[in-house]
């Protein structure tokens, strides 16, 4: 019992540190997400819902849409990259496996930011990628890769796919491969067996990843502020301009709530799958 | 996991905490109120420590930095904003700089918010030379709290290789050899600013059907932009842009930064040049306002205005920066600015009405949704 107390304690370490740079944080937002702008531009705290009315104005709506659409385009995205890669490392990386899995992690220390840049050098009109393909004759000028749409998406998906292999990775691992052979065992097709086995016994990690990723892409701002065009103006984009160049940090706090209440939804939807059976929170 | 759900009633009293919450905080501001008691004292020149100056990018020669630093003995250091409320944004919530760079109506605002320092103009020797269109702006009554940097036009720059049909009017941010390769500021005032005058009226307009008439110029244009962007340098020499809107020197300094520098060109438009200039002011948090002052009167000295004209294209209202802006002008006079220009209050940015301001901010935020 006395044992089972002093274990208890540990909470207090996390739990503060969650309260004071979470939860109080968190409560301010909403606080202010109610407010207005002083004659400064500074966010005063009140009692509003102007704001909320204006996140559901017909001109912010396509936005909250797009960057809906750009995640779900970027989650297919990055599981139809992700799972062969998991797939093949899980499998037969053999004693290759861990280092081919630092190889893929070992990007990602690298700062998101600067990662974007790259990107940005990489495919400029004349980036390398330009250059290459005008100098082998490929293309008689060079095609306009960044500022558009596929950019954007192009740049979510290089950002965030790693969330999708890694856990891909384990529960591909996990899988006893014994039930595949039992899948062509009963004369199945290596289709047949990969739907109807590999997938089912795989689907707690293809819904950790799907959600891993889909939560940062949705709020992103980076990918479309860097790769972007005037069209790929994401929730994200909003939210910032209105912290550093509109000077409404209220709208921005009631913007900010709305995404986490959508988030949220999407969140909870996924604990309680995750909690049941399939066991594997990552 | 059914420990972790909540039930309804520590959901209610969940929503009750935040709403307590948002009552206690009712009516405050949201930044901490920052130590603002140097807000009187007047900055004497002397070292005092390292500098970290908060200026646009690529505003200003590396070498000068250099130079003072060696000088000196003190570290200079440089953190760039991408536009004005942002950098305010970061004052207000106490972050620490020693140089800003804001304009003028921004200097306005900062003084009555008392975010910036008096310091003794007199004091700077090189300020001596300043033209005498500085001393006692409207921005800055007495002249106590900002010397000038440079001042500048906005207009647009193409990339001549590309386009061959510019008119001299706002309409070739619209040009047809052009269409998705061009840029407009991101800058709310720069880009409304450009469809008033476009529209025929007046530059700060506050009037709320002028405004949703230029929203409707701004969405026609934007069907044909890139990009808003205020990183006119890093569009052109990249290649990116084949035409953009900017300010007068950024075409200097591409310029400098290709092999036949005839490739691109600038003008301004018939409908109206907005001016503008920018100043140098000591931030309220600064921790070294006296290093600050020094370095000043370092950027200010003759030789190395001239190399800073040279290097980012703007001119300076003090000897050195003079002669190097005729010289470049002499090659290039569409990027002239003459001080009846700057003298013209109705070609510069000021929105002093707050509420005219929040609805600029908002049209702007709509045309960029």
């Amino acid at each position: 019992m006395t044992s089972k107390r002093f274990w208890d304690w540990f909470i207090f370490p996390g739990g503060i540190w969650i309260a004071l740079l979470f939860a109080i944080p968190l409560c301010l937002v909403l606080a202010l997400s109610f407010g207005h702008v002083d004659d400064f531009g500074r966010g005063v705290y009140g009692f509003s819902l102007d704001n909320y009315r204006d996140v559901f104005d017909a001109t912010y709506v396509p936005v909250l849409l797009r960057s809906v659409g750009y995640a779900l385009a970027t989650v297919i995205l990055c599981l139809l990259i992700g799972y062969p890669v998991a797939y093949f490392i899980a499998r037969f990386g053999g004693r290759y496996r861990y280092a081919l899995l630092a190889a893929l992690v070992i990007p990602f220390f690298v700062n998101y930011l600067v990662r974007t840049y790259a990107w940005v050098a990489l495919l400029s009109d004349q980036g390398l990628v330009n250059n290459l393909l005008v100098d082998l004759g490929l293309s008689q000028q060079p095609i306009q890769f960044i500022n558009t749409p596929f950019a954007v998406i192009g740049g979510l998906v290089y950002g965030y796919i790693i969330f999708m292999i890694l856990p891909l990775y384990g529960s591909i691992e996990r899988m006893d491969p014994s039930v595949i052979e039992a899948g062509k065992d009963l004369y199945g097709s290596p289709f047949q067996t990969f739907l109807h086995v590999t997938l089912p016994a795989t689907q707690a990690g293809i819904l950790a990843g799907c959600v891993l990723v889909f939560l940062p892409a949705v709020g992103d701002f980076v990918s479309a502020q860097l790769l972007g065009g005037p069209d790929t103006y994401m929730v994200g984009n909003l939210i910032q301009d209105q912290f550093f160049a509109a000077s409404n940090w209220p709208f921005g706090s009631a913007l900010t709530v709305i995404m986490m209440a959508f988030l949220a939804i999407w969140m909870v939807f996924y604990l309680r799958r995750a909690s049941k059976g399939e066991a594997e929170v990552l | 996991m059914s420990e972790l759900e909540l039930n309804r009633r520590q959901l209610l009293l969940a929503g009750a905490g935040l709403a307590a919450a948002a009552w206690g905080v009712s009516g405050c501001t949201v930044e901490r109120p920052i130590d603002k008691s140097a807000a009187g004292d007047v900055v004497e020149p002397k070292i005092d420590g390292d500098l970290l100056i908060f200026n646009w990018a690529q505003y200003m020669d590396p070498s000068i930095k250099k130079s003072f630093s060696d000088r000196y003995g003190v570290a200079v250091n440089e953190v760039n904003f991408d536009n004005l409320e942002a950098m305010v944004t970061k004052l207000r919530a106490g972050g620490s700089y020693d140089l800003i760079f804001p304009s003028t109506e921004y200097v306005q605002r900062l003084r009555n918010e008392q975010l910036i320092r008096p310091f003794d103009r007199a004091k700077l020797k090189s300020a001596a030379t300043l033209t005498p269109y500085f001393d006692n702006p409207w921005y800055d009554p007495n002249s106590e709290f900002s010397v000038p940097y440079t001042y500048y036009t906005t207009g647009i720059a193409w990339n001549t290789d590309e386009v061959d049909t510019m008119t001299g009017s706002w309409n070739d941010l619209s040009n047809e050899q052009a269409l998705g390769r061009i840029f407009m500021l991101d800058d709310f005032q720069e880009g409304i600013g450009q469809a008033n005058l476009l529209n025929g009226f007046y530059l700060n307009t506050e009037k709320s059907d002028q405004l949703e008439t230029s929203k409707g110029t701004l969405l026609d244009q934007k069907e044909g932009l890139r990009g808003f962007s205020t990183n006119s340098v890093q569009n052109l020499v990249s290649g990116s842009a084949a035409v953009t809107q900017a300010w007068n020197g950024d075409v200097v300094n591409a310029r400098n930064q290709v092999d036949d520098p005839s490739v691109f060109a600038y003008e301004t438009c018939r409908e109206g040049v907005p001016v503008g200039s920018d100043l140098m002011c000591i931030p309220i948090t600064s921790k070294s306002p006296g290093t600050a002052m020094v370095f000043m009167d370092w950027i200010l000295r003759p030789d190395n205005a001239y190399k800073n004209v040279m290097w980012n294209g703007y001119p300076m209202p003090v000897a050195g920066g003079r002669e190097a802006f005729a010289k470049l002008v002499k090659d290039d006079p569409s990027i002239d600015v003459n001080l009846d220009q700057l003298s013209d209050s109705a070609m510069e940015f000021r929105l002093d009405n707050p509420e005219a301001r929040q609805e600029w901010t908002r049209i702007w935020t709509e045309v960029k949704a």
